[in-house]
């Protein structure tokens, strides 16, 4: 049993890693919260939807999906987000617009009900000396090759430097020669993407309804505050968050759980303000 | 008049006529055409979200064939007026205040949460407006204006784990309910039905109603390693998260839960597979009622119906018999209707229905099982059943 529950933290903790990642990105790139993030789960699964009703193998959606968001990412970007350049408020409430006009869409599409989705069908494993659901277990190598190869994106590559040049000074990256509208337009499109990929994940434990994203846009906003934009920072706030909100599930409550990830986190605001990350960093 | 000065004027009394027609309701919302208004209270968002389309289409169905029918007090039609009470308290609060106190409607048929339930009755109680409930729920509401053909659990829950007892020889059951007065209460009441029977309940969890994360309760489940395991979830969404996630863990032991129904179960499909739920209704039933009730829904819904069920049924016959109480009273007076309403009977897709054992109704019980495809069988019926003591002090009289 005790090793169930510590696999049901990792677990929670590499799906909060999922989520989170890409709401992290464009915050840290764009010094923006993309309320959007949220739909863009959505759209995510609503992509598995359509494309398992279709026929298609069901690990192929998974794939589909954060190119299917990337590009409405793509899309809106230029459209809304670029205009609203240099005001933040108005940006936060255009993301938050966002969010409600794509979430209508899909209710009008859809309507309001569950959808149905075929999903891989893992079963469990025994591991650990306990029986394991093989996907949820998933979750942890997913989490890590996502994180390491932002990490390694964003540390040894040249696409990495520039991102971190903005990150740390944008009028100083323009005035090196980094255009910061293609670099914002990438992070916002990479990030959206990788929203898209989470909700795909989803899909197999998770009602398929226009509210699909709306817990998680909660929790991932939560953990943004704490972290830079650092993968690492991340993965360990994950990992500590999933395995608070666990505990307190299993050994006490399920509602006091919900009270895990915000407590936690304004906790920790309170005492660390620059939460997980030393100095203002890329690290 | 300068140029511009015309087209302010113009502007301000094309808007001063716009704000006059809002507030004076120049649409035709209110009930002015003669209409007699009914209210369809309804979780559109919130847990109950998922089985909502299917309440609204059944209701709207009822409404359409009373009006085909010459309507009722002589000719005037039944208007419908929809409300999202959010599956919760707020929400209900926020619709029946705009059922009861702005529309007047003259009479209320809702397939609620107990939440939603307890905080828009008193609202109707003021006026005593009359209120059907259609909703499966724990038991014991009791008031003047309102009315039950939801079940009980008396209904649900004891030829439940009388066939349990007697099939599966279970000794050992755990419960996971979701978090509010019907979770807790049900989860009670069958606690005590188990102990009463002979059984032991080796582990109980509450589950948060909007919650999608079963996680936890999992886990607990399988570590008490019970022989058969009672979920007690709101209508719709808990369903589908818990079904998803159980497949996912690879857990073998019998699953009844109360919360399923048939049209649910079939979007969830294959991870709801052996899934065993009670109901009063299920689409296999042989009457010339249900067929003829199944194809009018596919006729006027086409592609877009939704299965009935356990949800959506009750409501259907919920709106028959208002519409025949109000007619047999001959008019919209509540104290009027509320006297008729234990006379009126209805013959529906789940055979007949009358609200007179206390404000509650006998039900015919069925269990159902869960296919690989997502259809029910029906493995057992349990006949007539008795709504039980719920209103000793509203007696009456058939």
């Amino acid at each position: 049993m005790n090793a169930g529950l510590v696999l049901d933290g990792l677990t929670t903790g590499g799906l909060f890693f999922i989520v989170t990642l890409g709401l992290l990105i464009v915050f840290g790139m764009m010094k923006l919260i993309n309320f959007a993030h949220g739909a863009f789960l959505a759209l995510g699964a609503y992509t598995c939807v359509l494309a398992t009703s279709h026929g298609l193998p069901v690990w192929l959606p998974i794939l589909l999906a954060p190119v299917v968001t990337g590009v409405v990412a793509a899309v809106v970007e230029p459209i809304v987000l670029r205009r609203l350049y240099g005001r933040p408020m108005d940006t936060l409430l255009a993301t938050w617009g966002l969010n409600m006009i794509i979430i209508q869409l899909i209710t009008l599409y859809f309507g309001r009900g569950t959808q149905p989705v075929k999903t891989v069908d893992l079963g469990a494993v025994d591991v650990f000396g306990t029986t394991y659901s093989l996907y949820r277990l998933l979750f942890i190598p997913v989490a890590v090759a996502l994180g390491l190869s932002v990490a390694l994106v964003l540390n040894k590559t040249r696409l990495g430097l520039v991102g971190r040049a903005v990150i740390m000074d944008e009028n100083l990256a323009q005035i090196s020669g980094i255009n910061n509208t293609v670099v914002r337009f990438a992070t916002f499109v990479f990030g959206s993407a990788l929203a898209g990929l989470a909700g795909a994940l989803l899909t197999p434990i998770a009602s398929v309804d226009p509210n699909i994203g709306v817990p998680w846009l909660f929790a991932a906003f939560m953990i943004s505050l704490l972290v830079g934009i650092s993968p690492a920072a991340l993965g360990v706030a994950c990992v500590l968050l999933g395995m608070l909100q666990v505990l307190l599930a299993s050994l006490w409550d399920p509602t006091i759980a919900t009270l895990a990830v915000p407590v936690a986190v304004v906790l920790i605001l309170r005492f660390f303000p620059q939460g997980f990350v030393k100095g203002a960093r890329v690290s | 008049m300068s140029g511009r000065g015309r087209a302010t004027t113009l502007v301000a009394s094309a808007f001063a006529a716009v704000m006059a027609c809002t507030v004076a309701s120049c649409s035709s919302d209110a009930a002015d055409d003669n209409s007699v208004l009914i209210a369809i209270p309804v979780g559109l968002t919130g847990a109950n979200s998922v089985v909502a389309p299917g309440v609204v289409q059944a209701s709207e169905l009822a409404a359409d064939q009373i009006n085909a029918d010459g309507g009722i007090l002589g000719g005037r039609q039944v208007k419908l007026k929809i409300y999202d009470d959010q599956s919760g308290a707020n929400g209900a609060l926020k619709a029946f205040t705009a059922a009861v106190r702005e529309d007047n409607v003259v009479g209320i048929v809702g397939m609620e949460t107990t939440a939603a339930r307890n905080a828009g009755q008193p609202i109707a109680a003021e006026t005593n407006t009359p209120y059907v409930y259609t909703s499966g729920y724990e038991g014991k509401a009791c008031a003047q204006n309102l009315f039950i053909n939801g079940s009980t659990p008396e209904q649900s829950v004891n030829p439940l784990i009388a066939y349990i007892d007697e099939n599966m020889g279970a000794k050992t059951w755990a419960i996971v309910a979701s978090d509010y007065a019907y979770g807790r209460d049900t989860a009670a009441f069958f606690e005590q039905a188990v102990k009463d029977s002979g059984g032991e309940v080796v582990s109980t969890q509450f589950n948060p109603v909007d919650s999608g994360d079963w996680t936890s309760a999992l886990q607990n489940i399988r570590s008490a390693e019970p022989d058969v395991v009672v979920s007690i979830l709101a209508a719709g969404t808990p369903s589908v998260t818990l079904s998803k996630q159980w497949k996912q863990s690879g857990l073998a032991i019998p699953h009844v839960n109360l919360g399923m129904d048939e049209d649910t179960a079939k979007t969830i499909g294959a991870d709801a597979a052996g899934v065993l739920y009670p109901s009063m209704y299920f689409t296999g039933n042989d009457s010339p009622e249900n067929k003829e009730f199944m194809q009018a829904l596919q006729d006027k819904f086409g592609d877009d119906a939704h299965i009935p069920n356990q949800m959506t049924v009750p409501q259907y016959v919920g709106v028959h018999l208002l519409a025949e109480a109000i007619d047999a009273a001959g008019s919209t007076d509540p104290a009027a209707v509320l006297a008729e309403l234990p006379n009126v009977a209805f013959e529906g897709p789940s055979g007949p229905v009358q609200i007179n054992k206390q404000h509650h109704a006998e039900l015919n019980y069925y269990l159902g099982e869960v296919k690989q495809d997502g259809t029910t069988e029906v493995v057992a019926d349990f006949g007539l059943v008795d709504p039980g003591e719920q209103c000793p002090e509203l007696q009456s009289a058939p």
